[in-house]
């Protein structure tokens, strides 16, 4: 349970050790993947809480997601087209969402506990 | 089945890992942002309008400070000519005799030969009836003569001599310019004493004024002071010519 964690650590640790700098005209892409992955894994944590978590699923979710994400901004970008709004609309519904779904549940688990 | 959870949490902290690291990026790459523009075109190229013309106007203020620059270093160049006409001018009235000077030169006194050399000299009969008294004639040859022996300025009882000095005699007494003038006479020359002295001897005059039954008293002085000239003058009859190259 706490190896997801540490994961999280080393991420961010070899992140701002390794200090990259991603140009500013190439920074839009780059959030939409992130935001992409977080959904992924609020997505994951509600598929967790609700017992239907599989993991082909979680891990195809979020390298398409991200990827997804990021190439339809960037074709997007090429068009003229503000695609990435939409992905940031889409992902960010869906985030919150997903918040929404895992508030309730653990909400009403601990309702059930308190009971 | 424990194999399996255990492989899902190492995807886990494999993609947890990923998304920090992205995470992280985009920390950094928005920490320090480049300021990023969030005006748009038109108001950019008002703004771009405005330091244009506060450009322009910085470079008018350049160029009129330039100028008033170059005035100065104009203005102070005509000051140096005006120092020097101003130094050619005093030059000028000096020469003619417009100015009190003063310098080392000589004090000439004609005076009447004490009696009793002349007796000596002369015995009784001698005297004097013609040469008893100078005339104008004697007064311009002795300035002539100091003139040409390079006297600076020479004043006759207190008259100054310049170019249009007249020395003339109107009746018994003797005029310069538009004044009489009363023996004793007087000389005050400015000049080499030395070389005036010699030159007085040299031209005799001495001699010359002793048989007009007179004594020349010359005595060396410094800072001898000559008066300006008091004549009225205006200038008329003449113009200056006009030389080719004269500006």
């Amino acid at each position: 349970m706490w190896l997801p964690l540490i994961g999280l650590v080393v991420g961010l640790a070899l992140g701002f050790l390794l200090d990259w700098r991603v140009p500013q005209e190439y920074s839009s892409y780059l959030s939409i993947a992130l935001l992409a992955g977080l959904d992924t894994i609020f997505g994951g944590i509600r598929a967790f809480l609700e017992r239907t978590f599989n993991v082909r699923l979680f891990l195809s979710g979020f390298v398409s997601n991200t990827l997804f994400a990021a190439g339809l901004a960037f074709i997007g970008g090429f068009l003229g087209i503000d695609l990435y709004l939409a992905a940031i609309v889409a992902f960010g519904v869906r985030l919150f969402n997903n918040l929404a779904v895992i508030r309730r549940i653990v909400l009403s688990r601990w309702i059930n506990q308190q009971e | 089945m424990l194999q399996k959870s255990r492989k899902i949490t190492f995807i886990l902290a494999i993609i947890s890992a990923i998304i920090g690291l992205m995470l992280a990026v985009q920390v950094r790459s928005n920490l320090n942002p480049v300021p990023s523009e969030s005006r748009t075109i038109a108001e950019l190229r008002t703004a771009l309008q405005k330091e244009l013309e506060k450009h322009k106007n910085l470079l008018a203020d350049i160029s009129k400070y330039n100028q008033l620059y170059y005035q100065y270093e104009t203005a102070l160049s005509e000051d140096e000519s005006l120092s020097v006409m101003k130094e050619e001018l005093a030059r000028n009235r000096k020469m003619a005799g417009m100015v009190a000077v003063e310098g080392n030169g000589i004090v000439l006194r004609i005076v009447d030969a004490p009696r009793h050399l002349q007796q000596a000299e002369d015995g009784h009969a001698a005297p004097l009836v013609t040469g008893s008294y100078v005339d104008d004639e004697d007064l311009r040859w002795l300035i002539n003569i100091l003139f040409a022996n390079g006297a600076q300025a020479i004043s006759v009882n207190g008259h100054r001599i310049v170019s249009t000095t007249a020395i003339r005699n109107v009746g018994d007494v003797i005029q310069i310019d538009t004044r009489t003038i009363q023996p004793p006479y007087e000389l005050k020359v400015l000049g080499e004493p030395e070389v005036l002295l010699s030159a007085l001897k040299l031209e005799g005059v001495e001699e010359y004024f002793h048989l007009a039954n007179k004594q020349v008293l010359a005595e060396k002085r410094e800072n001898l002071i000559i008066p300006a000239n008091q004549e009225q003058r205006t200038i008329r009859y003449m113009k200056p010519v006009k030389e080719k190259g004269d500006s």
